[in-house]
């Protein structure tokens, strides 16, 4: 930088913004941009991750993976998942939220107690749970035999439908104070005389939450459910903690498939194919996303 | 909010009392795991009425993970760092300056937070390894601070917008550069939201598994989430109490952090973040 300072002063304003936003800028096409374009690209070639030579296969591997029975499988797990891992915690979020708002000063102190279930690392909910669904001495074993609600073990983990199951709770234990935080907010900012002069009507309550409450919340809702589906769908670690996928491909979700695709059998061409599928439909959420924030914007 | 009617007494308590227990048990459950004496498989103990510290003295004592928790501190801190300041500046640019493009590129960063990170990471490996980057902690900086920078950029330019532009241009006819408006009259006025941010980047790495799993390929370099998953999940007979006392452990920087900075902190996790 031997600029004279004349120059230096010079630079417009114009300038100054461009030069300040630049190193995001960059970081923004070389981590994000090109790999995705690239990506898409490979999944046109027989890219192989031990072999430095690639050819252009066509639609090949797209062909290949519509007439592979367990891609239709994992289209599945990853849709049963990604509906029922964001509206499980959703729902559950959004009653924990009322709770806490109702109460006074123990709700700060849950609160604070809640978001610790979304702060401890994945890698350790992932050890918690499976530990709970351990399939010999586990908690929950333990629990339903004392009840008398099951007679023998049950292997949740190693078990096609239960192994779902198992890491939908793990999913939704994680991001349900995340849905209740946001909620919270949403919540506290609601109108109070507004709901007041819906109960002096004589709306009841549920009538005043549908009608006063959610209107006001809308936004809020729509904007943690298109983020939450979004989490669902890009997760891995979790699932890859507590089943890696299996048993026999029952929890393999699109990023699951992915990475074994890539890393396991060293297969680029296929891996990249699988992952342009799901950017096209993950292009729906993006949409729904930037004509939110579009809004927003100043 | 709502009228204290029998209907709602029956919702609220029976929701306090179950959403309650399936929040907050879990977390008793790893606490009473990780105190019971190991191993101790055979029967179940609700109760950790022989207390010892042994598991957590036995992790603390393990070399390796150690290690991973160390390796992890140095990645988080430098990508908190780095997130923390491109983030600054480029929402500062988004905030008061105004050039052509400005709206498709900031609606460009914050889309780049949904793309499937494992598409991405398929080209950055490939990238990483070209460029002899592979196994080295700058390929993970480099990746988490692109995944952090769109909330990091978000928060910090609903912050810059707070601050009245007459500050700025007053600041100008006293002779002060830009840089100097910059460092020493706008970051001191957002530091809870630079806070926000330093803390999003620091959670979002410490948690990762996905590209430190990939990204780093020898066990001396190895982050947390993937040497824990290798130290235990490796094991012919996983020894619970132990891997509980482990995921005490490395709960505990976030968790600290997050008693001491707890208003940052749901700043930066609801600004739009996803955990993937």
């Amino acid at each position: 930088m031997d600029l004279p300072t004349a120059n230096k002063r010079a630079l417009s304003d114009k300038q100054v913004g461009v030069l300040l936003v630049a190193p995001a800028l960059i970081i923004f096409c070389v981590i994000t941009l090109y790999p995705l374009v690239n990506t898409v690209l490979m999944s046109f070639t027989n890219a192989n991750l031990l072999s430095k030579y690639r050819a252009f296969v066509g639609l090949a591997n797209f062909k290949s993976i519509l007439s592979d029975p367990t891609a239709l499988q994992v289209l599945v797990n990853t849709l049963i998942f990604v509906i029922v891992a964001t509206l499980v915690p959703f729902t559950l979020g959004l009653i924990w939220a009322i709770v806490l708002n109702e109460g006074r000063k123990t709700s700060e102190f849950l609160r604070g107690l809640t978001l610790v279930d979304w702060i401890i690392p994945s890698t350790a909910i992932g050890f918690l749970w499976s530990w709970i669904f351990q399939g010999n001495y586990g908690l929950l074993n333990a629990v339903l035999t004392k009840l008398g609600m099951i007679h023998s073990n049950i292997d949740w983990l190693g078990r096609p439908g239960t192994a779902m199951i198992a890491v939908i709770v793990a999913k939704t234990w994680q991001t349900l104070p995340w849905f209740m935080a946001f909620l919270l907010g949403g919540l506290k900012a609601v109108s109070h005389e507004q709901i007041e002069a819906a109960h002096l009507d004589g709306a009841g309550n549920i009538r005043t939450f549908l009608s006063v409450i959610m209107p006001q919340i809308k936004s809020i809702v729509s904007v943690v459910l298109i983020l939450g589906f979004m989490g669902s769908l890009q997760q891995f670690d979790l699932i890859w903690v507590m089943t890696q996928g299996g048993p026999a491909s029952a929890t393999t979700t699109f990023s699951i498939d992915v990475y074994t695709a890539a890393f396991n059998n060293y297969d680029l061409g296929t891996a990249s194919a699988i992952a342009t599928v799901w950017v096209i439909i993950d292009l729906l959420f993006v949409f729904l996303y930037v004509r939110r924030l579009k809004d927003d914007f100043q | 909010m709502f009228e204290r009617t029998f209907g709602f007494r029956v919702f609220y308590y029976t929701s306090l009392i179950l959403v309650g227990f399936f929040v907050l048990f879990p977390l008793y459950w790893m606490i009473n795991t990780a105190l019971n004496p190991s191993p101790n498989v055979f029967s179940i103990q609700f109760l950790p009425l022989h207390a010892t510290l042994n598991n957590f003295i036995g992790v603390l004592e393990n070399g390796s993970i150690m290690r991973y928790l160390a390796n992890s501190l140095m990645v988080s801190i430098a990508t908190s760092f780095v997130a923390t300041v491109v983030a600054a500046y480029a929402g500062y640019s988004f905030s008061k300056f105004r050039y052509a493009g400005r709206k498709s590129l900031m609606l460009l960063i914050m889309t780049s937070q949904m793309f499937p990170q494992v598409a991405l990471l398929l080209t950055l490996y490939l990238m990483m390894k070209a460029f002899g980057l592979l196994n080295t902690y700058l390929a993970l900086v480099i990746s988490y601070v692109s995944f952090t920078l769109p909330v990091g950029t978000w928060t910090l330019k609903a912050y810059f917008d707070q601050i009245p532009n007459s500050l700025i241009e007053s600041a100008k006819l006293d002779g002060a550069g830009q840089m100097k408006i910059i460092h020493r009259i706008i970051f001191p006025l957002a530091v809870p939201g630079l806070a926000s941010t330093a803390i999003y980047g620091f959670v979002w790495s410490w948690n990762d598994l996905l590209y430190s799993l990939t990204l780093i390929t020898s066990n001396s370099k190895r982050t947390l989430g993937p040497g824990l998953v290798l130290t235990y999940m490796g094991q012919f007979q996983s020894n619970w109490n132990s891997m509980m006392a482990a995921s005490i452990v490395v709960s505990i920087p976030v968790t600290v952090m997050f008693i001491f900075l707890q208003r940052y902190f749901i700043q930066g996790l609801t600004a739009g973040a996803v955990k993937g």
